[in-house]
């Protein structure tokens, strides 16, 4: 059975911080973002998830859809099924399977081979896998100056052409004090030790892409596009250039500069960028990384053109408005 | 706006705030939003047809609140926006509704401005998450 993507939508919040904000605020910007995707006040990651859904399933039989796993670091509950909140917002029936994933940003490729797994199981027609995500960090972190907003979904499903999954890897293993938030609190911390975290980032993403090319007997050259995880560029783009990639094979899929660290949407999110520049025979590699640690890669060939979006990334890139530091502290409940 | 909504209340609403599921009048064809026991429009009909309303409308009418002015459930909102415009906006299918409208226009909010529906917090109580539906332009 070959499982293949659909369709997708994608959702990115209105307002939008500029990196000089934090500069003339606080003196420095630690995140080398131009600018980065803030939610309003009356947003969260359901209320994106619903808006990315909705795009992603315009036009589906939705009776058919028979699986739902979702994935997010910051679900607005610590404990309900968030998978009732999208089964009404959107109609779907109810009885579907689902899956909700959470605890790293890893959490987006794990929603989605997840969801491609309970459709092989369970003889299903359709899956819609949601991943949205705003970490969150205190005002006074380093790491909170990058953290952004965004949504995707992707429709799976099962014999059906579109952009096939190929195959994928994983690679699993301990890593102490990199993004990690302990029980019962609502910010993400970091021992903050750059050469430390870049290395567990290298080492783990590089083990499954590696694994993954490996297993399939391909080479970087045969991919149009390599889209990692995203949470500095410098480090994303010296990795993958590392594994043997070029800058036309990477340029495409860095959204981070325009959106931020966008946690488990990160490299999916990228997908759905590059997915507009995509032709048919076309092959995409995506890389994902949870601290703590661990990488999941995946191969990807599109086999057809996937359904016209109502809007393009780049039209969504430019649907914003500015807001003010003090703004955004607001926004945050910080003031 | 400002009354105290259960929340067994809203929970009876979900599908009507969650995705405007309105129903269409078996006798006169008139689609009511939100669904009534007896047709508001021939208040004869009792006899309905569940529908999805496609969200799509446009501003008949529109007022700005104040933060001041502001129901306690909204203080929020109001410490975070300053003020907010409330609409009434005419579906495609013929209801009209009221509800707020974000990301309004700079230019300013018109009569006759094309907006579709998005999924929103409306207020939050009790730790209970209240979604439900506003408009943006469209
Ligand atoms: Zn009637």
């Amino acid at each position: 059975m070959s499982i293949s993507v659909v369709s997708y939508g994608v959702y990115l919040p209105f307002l939008r911080l500029r990196r000089e904000e934090y500069v003339n605020a606080l003196g420095s910007c630690s995140a080398d973002i131009k600018e980065k995707t803030v939610m309003d006040v009356d947003e969260d990651t359901m209320t994106m998830a619903v808006e990315a859904a909705r795009k992603a399933v315009a036009g589906l039989d939705l009776e058919r859809v028979g699986v739902l796993t979702l994935a997010s670091t910051s679900y607005p509950y610590q404990e309900k099924v968030m998978a009732g909140t999208i089964v009404e917002a959107l109609g779907l029936r109810k009885n579907i399977l689902t899956g909700h994933h959470g605890s790293s940003t890893l959490a987006g490729t794990e929603a989605f081979l997840s969801a491609a797994g309970l459709l092989v199981g369970s003889g299903e027609k359709y899956a819609l896998v949601i991943v949205s995500d705003a970490p969150v960090a205190g005002a006074s972190a380093e790491m909170e100056h990058s953290f952004g907003a965004a949504a995707c979904a992707f429709v799976l499903a099962a014999d059906e052409q579109g952009l096939e999954l190929e195959g994928f890897y994983s690679c699993v293993t301990e890593s102490l004090g990199l993004r990690f938030r302990p029980a019962g609190e609502k910010e993400v911390r970091d021992i903050g030790v750059r050469t430390y975290s870049n290395q567990a980032y290298n080492e783990t993403v590089g083990a499954a892409v590696k694994g993954l090319l490996n297993k399939l007997g391909q080479k970087p050259a045969g991919y149009r596009h390599v889209i990692l995880h995203q949470n500095d560029v410098r480090t994303t783009v010296a990795l993958a250039k590392k594994l043997g990639f070029g800058d036309e094979q990477i340029q495409e899929g860095l959204v981070y500069g325009q959106v931020g660290d966008t946690g488990a949407c990160s490299s999916l999110l990228g997908l759905c960028r590059v997915l507009e520049k995509t032709v048919p025979g076309d092959k995409i590699l995506v890389g994902s990384y949870g601290a703590g640690g661990a990488s999941q890669a995946l191969s990807f060939k599109l086999n057809c053109r996937l359904p016209g979006r109502s809007e393009s990334f780049q039209v969504l890139l430019e649907d914003k408005k500015y807001i003010s530091y003090t703004h955004y502290l607001k926004l945050k409940r910080s003031i | 706006m400002g009354a105290h909504i259960s929340i067994p209340m809203y929970q009876r609403a979900v599908p009507q705030r969650y995705r405007l599921v309105g129903q269409r009048c078996l006798k006169c064809g008139k689609v009511n939003f939100p669904p009534k026991a007896v047709c508001k429009y021939c208040n004869a009909g009792f006899e309905f047809e569940e529908v999805t309303l496609s969200g799509r409308g446009t501003v008949y009418s529109y007022t700005i609140i104040a933060g001041g002015g502001a129901p306690p459930e909204f203080a929020e909102q109001a410490h975070c926006q300053g003020s907010y415009p409330v609409v009434v906006v005419e579906l495609e299918e013929g209801p009209r509704v009221i509800a707020q409208l974000v990301d309004p226009p700079p230019a300013g909010i018109t009569i006759g401005m094309p907006v579709r529906a998005v999924f929103r917090k409306i207020y939050e109580e009790e730790g209970v998450i209240r979604y439900g539906f506003k408009f943006r332009p469209a």
